[in-house]
């Protein structure tokens, strides 16, 4: 049996919910805790029964896996280390919220395996941090950043987000600026999107927000333009990385890996197999409790629909596509090629800058 | 009953000038339906007439009647459209009977529709009895629609009968009029069968029931008979009246009207206006008037949803069973895909189809833009007619193209007058004269192409008059002009749904509006789209739609994987509905929003 190597795990809590977020997640229920850090290790037991897990990347996202404490996260990394067989693993990443960092959780997460950081900064003002709703400053923020750094840990993603209401041209550019100052081994830049069942997505229907494509094509180049010129590679999409410092947890996703999610509303995929947690924490703890599948949802990734995910979304990386997987799609390539979207080496296609920008309207057709 | 104690009549009224109301009432007073079985307009049955205020077809009624005389009579009451679109329909109705009411409005007055009926009428040779109804109303103007009477259609104004058909008022004396006034039927000496077939229904369990005037002789069941326009021959099977509902009598003579029912499959073998005569004794002619039904306007109907295709052609044949004068035949159109190109009578008859589509047959439908018969004579002599623009030739071998004119009748208040004179013009049309009615409204005689009010003309002589304007037209002629074909180009390709006919004078304008609105309804693409409006290759108007600058989701994780998959194949599919004019996607909805807002203009 192959290993499975990559391993996620969700932590869905957060101290405040954010206007623009639609992760599965809830307000942070210190007194239900223990009982739900219980089941997450008694999933990662009873899939370990079922399959050979031997990662080579672990992801804890959420929600804030930041805001459990640190005896939370202690007695949870520890139970997931003695379950598991981590003599493969070279990147452990864990998100946190710059509000929730301190130097003794810090230094217990890098004495725990964990050596990587992925913080949610979004932006250095004020004034769009708080239109953002986050709950730290942009100086919690910065000290949250040396903390990390003096705990040791070498290998930090800085989230960063543009095209937010009232956000200016200066304003996204200090941003960066700010973020290129600190060094990052890892920038992750989004275009804010706005996603239903949000506030967000509330004000934006209601004409409160709106949305400009030229906008966010403007500042999505800038983004790309001042990255790459200050070493930077943009290696998909939204992700910008040193040499070396991409991330591995994800790049697996749009290569087409297997993956195991544990905890609620986390996806699976092995083989043909994916499956979703249910999105309840109340639901995902009993079921587990009860010894009954924890799972919500199920779809079966058949070989065209596998194949159909590795174009998309490797399109959306640099490494791109192998030709031989585009066979069928010749005359597409070939369009795409001769229209300045795709480029290719003679092995691998890969999107150009003008391509990049319309990434979705050209994988539609390989889907 | 003999003869002589039945009379045949119509009524002849202007939409909202109580046509409805009054044979209501004249029902109820002669106790052919009690007041407890009356709702109110009895005789409309479509939701649609009801709505719209308009009979298309109703059936006639045979109401019982013991006069002031003491004599018994049964007054037959012929339905009859109110809409010019259906005047052929309404001569047939009116040469089944011997008398007609002229209802007008005491506050409207005399209306172009009015005006055109009556004349309709008198060709017959009816009687015609002045009603001036709503005579209650705080507006009536007794004595000036008395004076329209005798000066628009030369009826002596003392003769109208006052009434309210609301009230009640005035409607024994209508009764009285009928048995006095209009003669009883007159009967042809050699009693050959001659009945008129003045309309006709489908019935899903007894095939056709055809609406008869007998001009002479008797139809029984048994009876062998033909249809003359035809030769066609069939069997009666049963006969009878209108009570208002269907009651079957031993016979039908001389001068009755009602129904019969034979062995007849569809209407389209049973013609308005055609003679009913016996098998064995034929009559040697045919009753005067019969014509054959031509559409005079036409539109492609496409079902939105494309695999609605069936459910739209069933649709369809199930309309025509009822409706012989709506044709159809299937026909494809590159952006709009498998449809059908339909012939009506004119614009109302367009739009009862349309919304009876919507409306009974639950049909999503677009319409294209309507056109009307073009002569096109080739410049080898040939003549062709051509009701769709995609056919016709190409321009070098034209000769000239000749358009359908009508002449219209346009009735407005004496402060609107400047303002219809310049729809006229702009619509180009002649005024041939105007005429004062009484101090308030005059009459515009005038000459227009029938393309140029087939879409919004009675819709601004409506607002512009804020409603008191009416119009009404009859065909008058082929006259050749300077038209053209529009085409509209995306990216170099033509796309048939939206080319046109057109005048010289007009087509730049047309071209430039159609390529706007386009460009406002097609939706950023990988590429930049060129819109053209060209007049035979040349191009006279342009529109840009640039590329699309960004279409990237930002986050794609783990968990975002099938999602976004999802929201791709989603995207796809919706593209898969869109047509394809070469690399470019136009949305289904961008061909509706473009034809919907060209019958603005």
């Amino acid at each position: 049996m192959m290993p499975l190597r990559h391993l996620y795990v969700h932590i869905p809590f957060c101290l405040k919910v954010c206007p623009y977020c639609s992760f599965y997640k809830e307000r942070l229920e210190p007194t239900r805790m223990r009982r739900f850090l219980d089941a997450l290790l008694l999933e990662l037991e009873r899939e370990s029964g079922k399959r050979l897990l031997q990662p080579r990347t672990i992801f804890f996202g959420g929600g804030t896996p930041s805001a459990l404490s640190a005896s939370q996260l202690e007695y949870l990394l520890t139970g997931i280390r003695e379950r598991l067989d981590l003599s493969a693993l070279s990147e452990w990443t864990l998100e946190m919220n710059p509000a929730t960092v301190s130097m003794s959780k810090a230094r217990l997460l890098r004495a725990l395996g964990v050596n990587r950081i992925s913080m949610g900064v979004q932006s250095w003002d004020p004034a769009l941090l708080s239109v953002l709703g986050r709950v730290h400053t942009a100086a919690q923020a910065e000290r949250s950043y040396e903390i990390l750094r003096e705990a040791g840990f070498d290998n930090i993603n800085l989230d960063l987000m543009f095209a937010v209401p009232t956000q200016t041209l200066a304003q996204w550019e200090a941003t960066l600026e700010k973020t290129i100052a600190l060094g990052p081994e890892h920038i992750s830049a989004y275009c804010l999107t706005y996603e239903e069942d949000t506030a967000f997505f509330e004000r934006f229907s209601s004409g409160l927000y709106a949305q400009n494509k030229d906008w966010d094509a403007d500042l999505f180049e800038a983004t790309l333009d001042r990255l790459e010129a200050v070493g930077y590679d943009g290696y998909e999409i939204s992700n910008h990385a040193r040499p070396g410092r991409e991330c591995f947890h994800n790049l697996a996703y749009w290569e087409g890996a297997d993956y195991l999610g544990l905890g609620p509303s986390a996806f699976s995929t092995c083989g043909a197999e994916r499956w979703q947690n249910v999105a309840d924490v109340q639901a995902y703890t009993s079921r587990i409790f009860a010894g009954e599948s924890a799972i919500g949802f199920r779809e079966e990734v058949d070989a065209s629909t596998h194949l159909a995910e590795r174009i998309a979304f490797g399109l959306r990386t640099n490494r791109g596509v192998a030709l031989d997987l585009l066979g069928p799609w010749q005359s597409v390539v070939d369009e795409y090629l001769s229209e300045g979207f795709f480029t290719h080496d003679g092995a691998r296609i890969r999107l150009t800058r003008k391509g990049k920008l319309v990434a979705d309207t050209l994988a539609e057709a390989f889907v | 009953m003999s003869i002589q104690q039945t009379r045949n009549f119509c009524i002849i009224a202007h939409i909202d000038h109580g046509k409805t109301t009054l044979s209501d009432r004249l029902l109820e007073v002669t106790n052919t339906i009690s007041m407890r079985e009356s709702t109110d307009q009895q005789l409309d049955s479509m939701d649609l007439e009801r709505e719209r205020g308009i009979t298309i077809k109703s059936h006639p009624v045979a109401m019982e009647y013991t006069a002031k005389n003491g004599q018994h009579y049964t007054l037959n009451l012929m339905d009859t459209p109110g809409h010019v679109d259906f005047a052929y329909e309404v001569s047939r109705s009116l040469a089944a009977c011997e008398g007609a009411l002229l209802i007008i409005d005491a506050a409207q007055g005399v209306e172009a529709q009015t005006v055109a009926n009556v004349h309709l009428a008198h060709k017959q040779g009816l009687t015609v009895i002045p009603v001036i109804n709503k005579i209650d109303l705080p507006t009536a103007d007794i004595e000036s629609c008395k004076r329209q009477l005798e000066d628009i259609l030369a009826i002596p104004g003392d003769e109208a009968i006052c009434t309210s058909a609301k009230a009640g008022i005035g409607i024994v004396e209508i009764l009285e009029s009928i048995v006095e006034r209009v003669p009883s039927p007159k009967v042809m000496a050699d009693n050959r069968v001659r009945g008129l077939v003045f309309d006709s229904v489908f019935d899903t369990y007894r095939g056709v029931i055809g609406y008869i005037r007998m001009a002479s002789g008797t139809i029984q069941p048994g009876l062998g008979v033909k249809l003359m326009s035809s030769n066609k021959n069939y069997e009666i099977k049963d006969v009878g009246v209108f009570t208002p509902k269907m009651e079957t009598r031993p016979q039908l003579n001389a001068g009755d009207v009602g129904y019969f029912i034979a062995n007849i499959k569809t209407t389209a073998e049973i013609k308005i206006g055609d003679t009913l005569t016996e098998q064995r004794h034929p009559s040697d002619e045919p009753l005067p008037g019969f014509q054959e039904i031509h559409p005079m306007v036409f539109s492609g109907i496409y079902p939105i949803n494309t695999a609605d295709f069936e459910h739209l052609k069933a649709a369809m044949a199930k309309l025509q069973i009822n409706d012989a004068s709506f044709v159809y035949q299937a026909e494809s159109s590159i952006a709009l895909g498998f449809g059908f190109r339909c012939g009506f009578l004119g614009l109302l008859h367009m739009e009862i189809i349309q919304e009876r589509l919507r409306r009974e047959y639950n049909m999503d439908i677009i319409s294209t833009y309507p056109s009307v018969i073009y002569e096109v004579l080739k410049t080898n002599g040939e003549l062709l007619t051509v009701d769709n623009p995609a056919f016709l030739p190409d321009f070098s071998v034209i000769e000239e193209i000749r358009e359908p004119i009508v002449k219209a009748t346009i009735m407005v208040p004496n402060e609107n007058i400047g303002d219809i004179m310049g729809l006229v013009l702009e619509k180009r049309g002649v005024v041939d004269h105007t005429e004062s009615l009484d101090t308030r409204r005059v009459m515009i005689s005038c000459e227009l192409p029938l393309n140029e009010i087939l879409v919004d003309f009675n819709d601004k002589i409506k607002s512009m008059t804020r409603g008191y304007g009416s119009m009404d037209y009859e065909p008058a002629g082929y006259r050749a002009d300077k038209l053209v074909k529009l085409d509209m180009l995306v990216n170099g390709e033509p796309v048939d749904a939206f080319s046109s006919i057109v005048h010289r004078d007009k087509a730049e304008g047309r071209g430039r509006q159609l390529a706007s609105k386009l460009k406002e309804v097609i939706p950023t693409q990988l590429y930049v789209v060129a819109i053209q409006a060209a007049i035979g290759g040349k191009i006279v108007a342009r529109e840009t739609v640039s590329a699309s600058r960004k279409d990237v989701t930002a986050k794609c994780y783990g968990g975002d994987i099938s999602r976004k998959r999802k929201l791709l194949e989603k995207q796809k599919e919706g593209k898969k509905r869109m047509k394809s004019i070469g690399k470019v996607n136009i949305p289904q909805e961008a061909f509706i929003a473009v034809l919907k807002s060209s019958a603005g203009g």
